[in-house]
């Protein structure tokens, strides 16, 4: 058979099997060994535990659980209301100051965390309910924390940019320091937003929370010490010549758990439990669905399909921007159901060739890629931040949440838009800190 | 509505099997949990040793590349009894109770079936690894008889667990994909 | 309908590897014996170092693999990147055909595994701050080496093993993590190490480093196939072993003119260089494989026996 044609019924299979309710990476298991089996017999059938154990066998894998215990063990604490309550009082001035707050604690905790869900929940859990008591809009309030928190991946350290790193062998050091800007940007573009529809809202007066002295204002500042020492000490860990990022990672997860530990009193074992039991819950769930994409570009790989879909699109005549705007439809509506290191694992082997052969940048690339990872984070029907929102306040609709994300999801369409008049916002950063382009 | 339902947690009712699957995988994430913990430890060991000592580290990466993996494996039947792998439940929530029992069996039968498939060859490739007396290619040279059981064992753990969801759906201890409604 | 065979390695198609296994496959097709190679280059298929395994087992028919990749599973492979072993590639060519390696052959036909083309590649070693030719120059310093043997000889002079994949030596040296590296000409270059380096010692009149790299099949496989589709694919892996030799020859040479040009100081290993090297991996690694190995002597005095 042709292995377009082939192709074709594995992506059909895949999104049946998929829809089925099945866990992600166990459906992916079942469409690898269902074609495995058919077109290449039982000796690839034999060979999937194999693959799979292969697929994980990668130092760098290693950071995925490290900057995810990073991430809730802050969370854990009240060091997240504390990030939060220390902008608000310097930002108190500005109408809307507390949603900025909001956005910029998510900013800053996304610095220490590699997830997306875990930012949410850190930020939201104070953040929410102290919007809605100040009268802000529930779709903004909903809205802005679960845009806020895709952030996590965007802004180093993150798990996609490490798995992409991975899979298409760019190094993680330069991807950690592209998301840099857009980062910044995103938030900049989400504090627009926010400001600007608080004020269409009307009642700006309300909006403004209790006023603060300056004693007041100094007195919190040492509360945000940890979080600084934190990332500072992982920014020197991994670019000053100590350790390599995936090692850094570990540097990271400890020094979290210690300041959790000593600062925070986070002692009872059940609470250490919780932290511990989280980290590992989200990380085999990541890992796994990491080990399943791996067997499934095995097969794609196995059946010839890579392969014939590269050399296809590379006989299109198209521009390639036009090839840019098909790359980024197909990545939104591969986000829509799947969670973002399963779109980049089986995405990238099929579309990194297409994109370097087109002249665009991988690195550069990354970043358009985990924006457009960030959006199915925040649109149904797998949108893992929307959870999130809903379990933190469950009387909010999710009709309502999801509304309030929309706009958000424009300022990101927005910022894709940008990077692509703009390269250098995503380039700039790592060529000035690593040298040239690699 | 659908992805990851954080809240809810597979349920045992009175069913002593259940229970006994439920305890075995609560075991497994334990274990998956310390292989996590003690990655970490040893990664900051080889940092201190390297950086501050100046010294060699040639078992460290493989030590830890090994722990992570087997935290992966071993942790499967405790996040599958956390319902922490996601899934996309966008069908099934919107189908009537009885259309979504019947799928419900569906994929846990399409489960079972996979990793059923995936013990058996996984623990051939283990038999192999061990009767043949491989060992990693290092100067450390493990066994690798030895990470490998991480997959036979993670996958009958696995497929234990998901032999009791099955078991649950079908006495109605617990409702198809863990959906209230 | 034609047989296929499935041919999985690990590099570019630019690559000298990749042209071996090119070859062969254009070769046996032009030979018209219903015989088809298809190559799944760049890792695409198996890991680089997951393809001995399925290839013993029959899961995999062909793969270009430095066979020490598979010491663990044959710990006599070691000796196919052994420190000072080879002195030039002329001298690779006559033991790729010495009782030396009939007795690897026969380690292999335990693995139901056979060559198809032999051939040896060569490498060196790069500083990050300073040459390295003798022993004493690395003293002290993180280093990162290619193969067991050179961490064992590289430890016995001093130097601090850093393990790592080679696709982390560019970041780690930017960072200072690591400040000297070994592996080879063709992966020297492919990472671009020669923008984080201040000297390249590249392999010339005489190496230390040199790698078994051949096209393997596996045995049953060959077997299973017609007589005139064996032909084929002998004479094809003839053609293709000259054309190994000498590229391999020209690819040290190409990889120093890459360092240069890049404004890296080249050295050079003297003689004398050479044999400080070799008494030192006499005393630590030639030493731990006789230990580790059972019939690791008798191995060993067969290759030393090659001129
Ligand atoms: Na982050
Ligand atoms: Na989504």
């Amino acid at each position: 058979m042709d292995p377009l044609v082939l192709g074709g019924i594995v992506a059909l299979s895949t999104i049946l099997v998929l829809f089925s309710g099945v866990s992600v990476a166990l459906g992916l298991l079942i469409v690898s060994a269902g074609f495995l089996m058919i077109f290449d017999g039982m000796r690839s059938l034999e060979l999937m535990p194999e693959i799979l154990f292969g697929k994980l066998d990668n130092f760098a894998l290693l950071s995925i659980p490290m900057f995810i215990i990073m991430g809730s063990s802050i969370a854990s604490t009240r060091a997240g209301a504390d990030l939060y309550e220390a902008l608000e009082r310097w930002l108190t001035r500005i109408p809307g100051g507390l949603v900025i707050s909001n956005l910029g604690a998510c900013a800053l905790f996304a610095a220490m965390s590699g997830s997306s869900p875990a930012t949410c929940a850190a930020i939201g859990k104070m953040g929410i309910p102290e919007m809605r008591k100040r009268g802000y809009p529930e779709g903004v309030a909903a809205g802005s924390i679960a845009a806020g928190g895709t952030l996590g991946i965007l802004i180093p350290p993150s798990v996609t940019m490490i798995v992409y790193g991975i899979a298409t062998e760019t190094s993680i050091g330069r991807l950690f320091l592209a998301g840099v800007i857009p980062g910044l940007m995103l938030v900049g573009l989400f504090m627009a937003w926010s400001l600007y529809s608080t004020w269409r809202s009307g009642d700006t007066e309300r909006l403004g929370s209790g006023s603060y002295t300056w004693a007041e204002r100094f007195e919190i500042l040492p509360r945000v010490v940890p979080f600084l020492l934190i990332i500072l000490g992982v920014l020197y860990a991994m670019y000053g010549g100590i350790a390599t990022p995936s090692e850094t990672a570990a540097v990271g997860a400890l020094l979290c758990l210690l300041i959790a530990m000593v600062i925070y009193k986070l002692w009872n074992p059940r609470d250490l439990w919780v932290v511990l039991r989280d980290s590992t819950k989200e990380s085999v769930m990541i890992l796994f669905i990491i080990a399943a994409a791996g067997v499934f570009s095995y097969m794609l790989s196995s059946l010839f399909i890579t392969q014939s879909i590269a050399e296809w699109i590379g006989t299109l005549d198209v521009n390639r921007w036009v090839l840019m705007g098909a790359v980024n439809v197909f990545l939104l509506i591969a986000g829509f159901f799947l969670p973002p290191v399963a779109v980049i694992l089986m995405a990238a082997p099929i579309l990194l060739p297409i994109i370097t052969t087109a002249g665009f940048d991988p690195i550069w690339f990354a970043v358009v890629l985990t924006i457009n990872m960030e959006i199915g984070l925040i649109s149904p029907p797998v949108g893992l931040n929307l959870y999130v929102i809903n379990g933190i306040a469950p009387d909010i609709s999710l009709k309502t949440i999801l509304t309030g994300s929309l706009p958000f999801v424009a300022c990101m369409v927005l910022a894709i838009v940008l990077l692509c008049l703009f390269p250098g916002l995503a380039t700039w950063l790592p060529n000035l800190v690593m040298g040239g382009a690699m | 509505m659908a992805g990851q339902s954080a809240a809810t947690i597979a349920k045992t009712g009175n069913n002593p099997f259940l229970r006994a699957v439920a305890g075995l995988s609560t075991l497994a994430g334990w274990c998956a949990a310390a292989m996590i913990m003690a990655a970490v430890a040893i990664t900051c060991q080889m940092i201190v040793i390297r950086f501050v000592l100046n010294g060699s580290t040639v078992w460290q990466t493989e030590a830890v590349i090994y722990l992570v993996i087997s935290a992966t494996l071993i942790g499967l039947p405790y996040v599958q009894r956390l319902r922490g792998h996601v899934n996309v439940d966008l069908i099934p929530i919107s189908l009537p109770p009885r259309a979504r029992f019947g799928l419900a069996v569906l994929t846990s039968l399409l489960s079972i079936s996979i990793m059923a498939i995936m013990l058996w060859y996984g623990f051939e490739y283990w038999h192999f690894a061990w009767d043949r007396g491989w060992r990693s290619d290092t100067v450390w040279g493990v066994r690798l008889w030895i990470p490998y059981l991480a997959i036979p064992v993670g996958f009958a753990l696995f497929l234990l667990q998901l032999i009791a969801d099955f078991v649950a759906l079908l006495t109605g201890a617990d409702k198809p994909f863990g959906l209230d409604l | 309908n034609a047989t296929e065979l499935r041919l999985s390695h690990q590099w570019s198609n630019k690559d000298i590897r990749h042209k071996v296994a090119q070859i062969v496959a254009d070769e046996v097709a032009a030979a018209d014996v219903d015989l088809d190679i298809k190559i799944f280059g760049s890792k695409s298929l198996f890991k680089p170092r997951e393809q001995y395994k399925p290839l013993s087992r029959g899961q995999l028919d062909m793969t270009v693999l430095p066979l020490s990749y598979a010491g663990g599973q044959q710990p006599a492979y070691n000796l196919t990147l052994m420190p000072g072993l080879v002195k030039n590639h002329d001298h690779a060519a006559r033991l790729s055909n010495s009782p030396f390696m009939e007795a690897l052959e026969a380690k292999m036909a335990d693995d139901d595994v056979m060559v198809l083309v032999h051939g040896y590649l060569a490498g060196g070693f790069a500083g990050k701050d300073k040459c390295i030719t003798k022993p004493s120059d690395i003293e002290g310093l993180q280093t990162r080496a290619a193969g067991k043997a050179f961490e064992q000889m590289l430890a016995g002079a001093g130097a601090s093993i850093a393990s790592m994949a080679s696709s982390e030596i560019y970041n780690a040296m930017q960072t200072g993590v690591l400040q000297a590296a070994n592996t080879s000409s063709s992966s020297f270059v492919s990472y671009r190490i020669y923008e984080q380096v201040s000297c390249y010692t590249p392999a010339g009149d005489v190496a230390l480093w040199f790698m078994y790299q051949p096209l393997l099949m596996n045995k049953s496989t060959f077997e299973g196939l017609s007589e005139a589709q064996q032909n084929a694919l002998l004479a094809a892996a003839e053609k293709a072993e000259a054309y190994y030799l000498e590229e391999a020859k020209k690819q040290d040479a190409a990889s120093a003119k890459v360092f240069a040009d890049a404004g890296v100081e080249i050295a050079q290993m003297s003689a004398d260089d050479f044999d400080a090297w070799r008494k030192l991996a006499m005393e630590t690694s030639y030493k731990k494989f006789v230990d580790e190995v059972s019939d690791g002597q008798a191995l060993l005095d067969l290759a030393l026996a090659v001129e």
